[in-house]
């Protein structure tokens, strides 16, 4: 059966946006251990947000416009989440600790990695097909 | 057919990060899930310098399943030796890394020029419990710290015996070997426990020989060092309790060290006269035989099931019902083991059992007669079956619920006026 997975990356090539900074996922649907691109999926920040002045968490003034952006953020689902609410999992560079629960709670899986692409897709998808089919994970690491 | 959880009397072999724990200024480096230094979290004299809570660990998730959990272990362990003053750091392995197949070894060996040693136990659990595990970080410490020496100490012997925290008289029992050891005028080294540690562990190779007193855990040990560093061993299997077994224990060592035999002789009549001394004072008590049972079990592992049977019986003058031995030991150790449960005096035999299925091991305790009050010793787990069948119970064996051990011992002479002291105290409070 088919899944999707929500990747942040700026180039398409290598994963090198945190899920803060992420205002574009690319969503590949994957099956077995095959992949393609499927779509991309814009993230409009909500009207009443202040605008990012830089899109590095650097200057913490700047941080709070929206969620899922390290700041952290309680109540409700984080709306970033929800467009990516359908995904079997999202990969991306580093990732927050509520954003992580609240995908924990969707049962996402989260995976803040620092490598291509190609690299982490490969990896999640014969890690996915594995656990799905019941087959042991010996060895997986050493692939 | 449906399993239920059962009593636990081990736990896995990355439980012997209490072995790394017990030498003094040495800390496991835990490459692991989160949680795997729960495990000790209820064990008895745990806290102190290095506490099984601030053990270092990759908590290892999902995504170092998937991507690899190396990186995360290079700079646990860069960071360890930054932050944490020790004397010796040991990796050790959880199940899941060795499963996906990290090379934790690769890793460890990058840390060879750091200023403190690191060394890696392969501690999976899979690959047994921690009585096997206590012989995996053993065997680490062999493979990584230890050279063969050509100058040797006269003398010197390298003393192993009971699996610390497991056995919860480890360190009573390892002293009291060594005060043994010295009487004979020999050097006794040890490397766990109070003022022992790294020093005492590259002594190691200048000994004249090991000294192994356990039934089956260090075998493989002991053998070890005696293909890589020329130290040839004794394997003494009995844990000597009483003066029967403890007389029988300093002549093969005497024998083996080469110590003149009227010297060993000499001593032994002087620790029996001592001994004696306090059966006889005591002998009223000993004579009444309402007081004591008849029959005894022990269930625990092989090192004190042995021991105590074999006291109970040459000593005490007890008959031995069935032993149940509880450490899951190796197949290839059981046949021998049974034979030195075989060797009793007056031509009495005990049958021992190699069963960890606490159920089964209750049933065949009711099931038994012990024409009279059953004397039962075990750990905590026995005391329900002992006051179902009426009878008297010790708590000598993990886990020691009730029980508070700091420096005792049933090791030695002395050791054994203290395992009849704990006995009788319980039988005397039926009838007062």
């Amino acid at each position: 059966m088919s899944y999707k997975i929500a990747v942040a990356s700026s180039d398409g090539a290598n994963i090198d946006l945190t899920f803060g900074e992420a205002f574009e996922f690319t969503v590949y649907e994957a099956e077995g251990t095959d992949y393609k691109v499927l779509e991309k999926r814009k993230y409009e920040l909500p009207d009443n947000a202040v605008p990012r002045t830089n899109t590095i968490c650097s200057d913490k003034a700047s941080c709070r416009d929206d969620c899922g952006n390290g700041r952290g953020c309680s109540g409700a689902v984080f709306p970033k989440v929800e467009i990516i609410s359908d995904c079997r999992c999202v990969v991306c560079k580093k990732i927050g600790y509520k954003v992580q629960k609240q995908l924990e709670k969707l049962a996402i899986i989260s995976f803040d990695i620092d490598c291509t692409v190609e690299e982490a897709l490969n990896k999640i998808t014969v890690y996915i097909q594995k656990t799905d089919t019941h087959r042991s994970l010996r060895g997986i690491a050493k692939a | 057919m449906a399993k239920i959880l059962d009593k636990q009397r081990y736990r896995c072999a990355m439980a012997a990060m209490q072995s790394v724990q017990a030498i003094d200024r040495a800390i496991p480096v835990l490459h692991s899930g989160p949680g795997c230094a729960q495990k000790l979290a209820n064990s008895s004299g745990s806290s102190g310098y290095f506490s099984p809570n601030i053990f270092p660990c990759t908590s290892i998730n999902e995504k170092d399943v998937v991507f690899g959990g190396v990186n995360k272990l290079r700079t646990t362990i860069e960071n360890a030796l930054k932050v944490i003053d020790a004397d010796l750091y040991v990796v050790m392995t959880g199940c899941i890394p060795e499963i996906v197949g990290d090379n934790t070894e690769e890793i460890v060996e990058e840390f060879a020029d750091a200023e403190k040693p690191v060394i890696y136990a392969s501690t999976a659990g899979f690959k047994g419990n921690n009585y096997k595990g206590h012989e995996q970080v053993v065997d680490a410490i062999i493979e990584g710290l230890l050279e063969k020496s050509d100058e040797k100490t006269d003398g010197l012997v390298n003393i192993w015996a009971d699996v610390p925290y497991q056995n919860e008289f480890w360190l009573g029992n390892l002293r009291e070997l060594e005060k043994l050891v010295a009487e004979l005028g020999l050097i006794p080294n040890t490397i766990f426990g109070y003022g022992r540690g790294i020093e005492n562990i590259y002594k190691i190779p200048k000994a004249q020989f090991n000294l192994l007193v356990s039934p089956w855990v260090g075998l493989k040990n002991v053998k070890k060092m005696e293909k890589k560093l020329g130290i040839p061993y004794l394997h003494y299997p009995t844990l000597p309790i009483g003066a029967f077994e403890t007389s029988k224990f300093l002549r093969t060592v005497g024998e083996f060290a080469g110590v003149d035999k009227n010297k060993v002789e000499r001593l032994i009549e002087e620790k029996e006269k001592y001994y004696y001394y306090y059966i006889e004072r005591f002998a009223d008590l000993f004579l009444e035989t309402r007081v004591m049972s008849k029959q005894f079990s022990v269930v625990s592992d092989a090192q004190y099931a042995l021991g105590i049977t074999k006291f109970l019986v040459n000593d005490v003058g007890l008959f031995p019902a069935r032993q149940f031995i509880v450490d899951d030991t190796p197949r290839e150790f059981r046949k021998s083991i049974k034979e030195y449960f075989e060797e009793l005096n007056y031509g009495i035999k005990a049958e021992a059992v190699f069963e960890t299925d606490g159920y089964k091991i209750h049933e065949e305790i009711k099931k038994h007669d012990y024409t009279g009050y059953p004397l039962i010793l075990g750990s905590y787990w026995e005391k329900a079956v002992a006051e179902e069948t009426n009878g008297h119970f010790l708590s000598v064996s993990w886990p020691c619920n009730e029980r508070l051990i700091m420096n005792s011992f049933y090791v030695g002479y002395d050791g054994g006026l203290k395992l009849i002291e704990d006995i009788y105290s319980v039988a005397k409070t039926r009838f007062n």
